[in-house]
């Protein structure tokens, strides 16, 4: 186990009790200050893989590593070192940004922080001042994947799991976001994504995982993707045009 | 964790605008509830007293206690009036006679016919059907809302055990809805004091303890909703679940119960036992108008004083030896009646305690003095009464009185004056005075469906939290 490695799954396989194949000995590793994106189909085991990073599901074989914490034997402590934002980021509508803020990072151990410092944070996300102290049920999806971001950083983990993040946003939130992305990473935070948008998987990640019906096919880096077209690379390797 | 958790669970729901509508549809109502008792039990009271006064203006204009014809009137309890129970279908006044059966004519419903059909908003509807339909509200979707909304990943996402989520989950739904509700129920209270509603020690312990069967009745449905809640991961279904539930509680089984009951335990109805004590009446009074004509064909002289005093010695005895019988054919009937009647109460209170409302109301109509035992209870107290009644009745008439006694009066112009203008004091009567059912007695009596709220409290609790520990929170 290389010891850089933050986020690491070794091997790891889901069989449902129906017989199903969710996942199929997918192995990949994302290190500090490097993002991973997971990238395939509806089914092809994306979340799957997210879920058993979060001990949402235990493994029928392999392991699942979160700084070097085994996720099936002590679920609770693997998760000190990992913060996760979900592709349905209702929240809490009755709270403010602030309050939910508040809740989440209370939650991941963050127990004195001020109310300045979960300003600063809603700041980071480039949430507007105003709605800082609003209940969230009248924020869009876009404000609200803002302050589930800032829910993320606010638990300073070392890894940060992030599923479908960019679904549902518009160009302009969808940028804002990835550039906030950009700045984690710059601060050592390994990230892994999962998402069927090609194109912005090619413009952030430092590695892509190409996966389909539960096996991952292949994984590029950005150097290797340069001069590739990842689209096409895409469709062949889930048409099976490419060997795996 | 815990405290984290539980603050969440108290902030999320007093922050809604889901409590602030239900939680002021429900104060409204209980306080609405607490005002209508406090006015129907004052307007009670002023019928009680105004029908007492013109008892006694009857038995004051009369000049004979055998021309009076006394009513004794039922006295209205302030907790009767916060949980109806069966009082407003129980007589509210009584035909007072030295002997023979009472009955109870004149129960509120026969005299306010609407209020049948509608029934009176009282404390116990609130809580049967509003409180429980808020409980519901809140914790159909305490859980798989959670999961729907995408909050239940991002909780677990963190170092956050099922158990502590659903302790949290738990305590902070009953405390954030049970304590709010407590409000307006201790303002009705206030309300009793501060308009001049008259209650013992023991109505405010009595009282108490309806609150808690109260908040305990709130406490399973909120606790089952959330349960189901744990057992299905739409919200959509475990509304309707819900629903299902509540309707199958509140309306199907108690009704369900009573039929069901009747069908394994059969007593005979009301009108049969009235029918075979009329035909027994009806038997004794061809009996007794032979034996009187008898006694007169045996007598051949006029109608002195001392045949007057022989008629009516004999009447006495034979009213005597009548009224024995007619109380032990009567007692044995009613005694028949009664165990048949206990025996299918019995199945239908068994049957209903499948429904937590029907718990609490078994619970409430105890506590409040308003359960099904209210009219025999009561009758119990006529009949004590009616003793010393006709005992007052012998030692001012000389006789005893009784339905259906020949009084044979001669009227001569030497009557005095003064006779005819000495009219009665209708204070010398024996007062009619009902003994309040003692505490002890309506403890024991609602103890075991209290018990019965607690565990299936506990039961739903438990259920809920082993529920959540396997409940797919992906």
């Amino acid at each position: 186990m290389d010891q850089n490695n933050i986020l690491e799954a070794q091997a790891l396989t889901k069989v449902y009790e129906d017989g199903l194949c969710a996942l199929d000995h997918v192995s990949f590793s994302v290190k500090a200050g490097e993002i991973f994106c997971l990238l395939g189909d509806n089914g092809a085991g994306k979340t799957t893989t997210i879920n058993l990073f979060l001990g949402f599901l235990n493994p029928t074989e392999g392991t699942a590593i979160i700084n070097g914490i085994d996720v099936t034997k002590d679920p609770l402590a693997a998760k000190q070192h990992v913060a996760y934002l979900s592709d349905v980021v209702m929240l809490y509508p009755n709270f403010t940004a602030r309050q939910n803020l508040d809740f989440f990072a209370r939650l991941g151990g963050r127990q004195n922080l001020k109310r300045d410092d979960y300003y600063n944070v809603l700041r980071q996300v480039g949430l507007q001042e105003k709605a800082f102290e609003q209940r969230l049920k009248g924020f869009s999806k876009g404000m609200r994947q803002k302050v589930g971001l800032a829910i993320a950083i606010v638990k300073e983990a070392p890894a940060i799991i992030l599923d479908e993040p960019t679904s549902g946003l518009d160009p302009k939130a969808a940028n804002e976001f990835l550039a906030i992305l950009h700045q984690l990473r710059a601060q050592g935070r390994a990230i892994l994504i999962s998402t069927h948008d090609i194109f912005r998987a090619k413009e952030i990640s430092d590695t892509v995982g190409i996966m389909s019906e539960g096996k991952l096919l292949a994984m590029k880096t950005r150097a290797e993707l340069e001069h590739e077209n990842l689209e096409k690379l895409y469709l062949d390797y889930i048409q099976g045009k490419v060997a795996a | 964790m815990l405290k984290i958790l539980l603050e969440k669970e108290l902030r999320d729901i007093i922050y809604s605008t889901k409590f602030a509508i239900t939680f002021a549809a429900a104060a409204v109502l209980v306080l609405l509830s607490f005002y209508v008792g406090i006015r129907n039990y004052h307007e009670s009271v002023r019928e009680y007293e105004a029908a007492k006064a013109t008892n006694a203006a009857s038995i004051a204009a009369a000049t004979d206690w055998r021309q009076v014809q006394n009513r004794v009137f039922r006295k209205p309890q302030p907790l009767e009036v916060l949980v109806n129970g069966v009082t407003n279908d129980v007589g509210r006044t009584t035909d007072m006679r030295a002997s023979g059966e009472l009955t109870l004519i004149n129960s509120r419903f026969s005299a306010d016919p609407l209020f049948a059909v509608f029934r009176f908003l009282d404390l116990n509807f609130v809580v049967i059907i509003v409180f429980s339909l808020f409980a519901i509200l809140f914790g159909y979707d305490a859980i798989n809302g959670e999961k729907e909304s995408g909050t239940l990943k991002l909780v677990f996402s963190n170092k956050v055990s099922r158990a502590s989520f659903i302790m949290g989950k738990l305590l902070g739904s009953v405390i954030a809805l049970g304590v709010p509700l407590l409000v307006p129920l201790l303002i009705g209270c206030l309300m009793l004091l501060g308009l001049g509603v008259p209650m013992s020690g023991d109505e405010w312990i009595r009282l108490g303890l309806l609150i808690f069967a109260g908040l305990l009745s709130f406490g399973v449905f909120l606790t089952l909703s959330i349960m189901i809640s744990a057992m299905v991961t739409r919200s959509s279904v475990s509304f309707l679940l819900s629903l299902v539930v509540w309707i199958f509680s509140v309306l199907i089984v108690p009704k369900g119960s009573v039929l069901l009951a009747s069908q394994i335990a059969s007593a005979p109805s009301m009108d049969a036992i009235e029918s075979q004590k009329r035909k027994f009446t009806a038997d004794q009074m061809t009996r007794r108008m032979a034996a009187m004509q008898q006694w007169f064909s045996s007598r051949s002289t006029g109608m002195d004083t001392s045949f007057v005093s022989k008629f009516a010695t004999y009447q006495d005895s034979m009213t005597k030896s009548y009224e024995q019988e007619r109380q032990d054919f009567y007692g044995r009937l009613n005694e028949d009646w009664r165990n048949k009647k206990d025996w299918q109460e019995q199945w239908a209170f068994g049957i209903s305690r499948v429904s937590p409302t029907a718990v609490f109301q078994i619970a409430a109509m105890n506590l409040s003095g308003t359960d099904v035992g209210m009219k025999f209870r009561y009758l119990q107290e006529l009949d004590r009464y009616q003793d010393s009644y006709a005992k007052f009745i012998q030692a001012k008439t000389g006789s005893m009185a009784d339905y259906m006694r020949v009084v044979i009066r001669r009227f001569s112009s030497a009557q005095s004056d003064e006779d005819k203008q000495k009219t009665l004091n209708p204070s010398e009567l024996p007062e009619f005075v009902v003994q309040p059912r003692p505490l002890g007695s309506t403890i024991a009596a609602s103890l075991f469906d209290l018990g019965l709220l607690v565990v299936l409290n506990a039961l739903f609790f438990g259920g809920a939290f082993i529920a959540f520990l396997r409940f797919d929170l992906r």
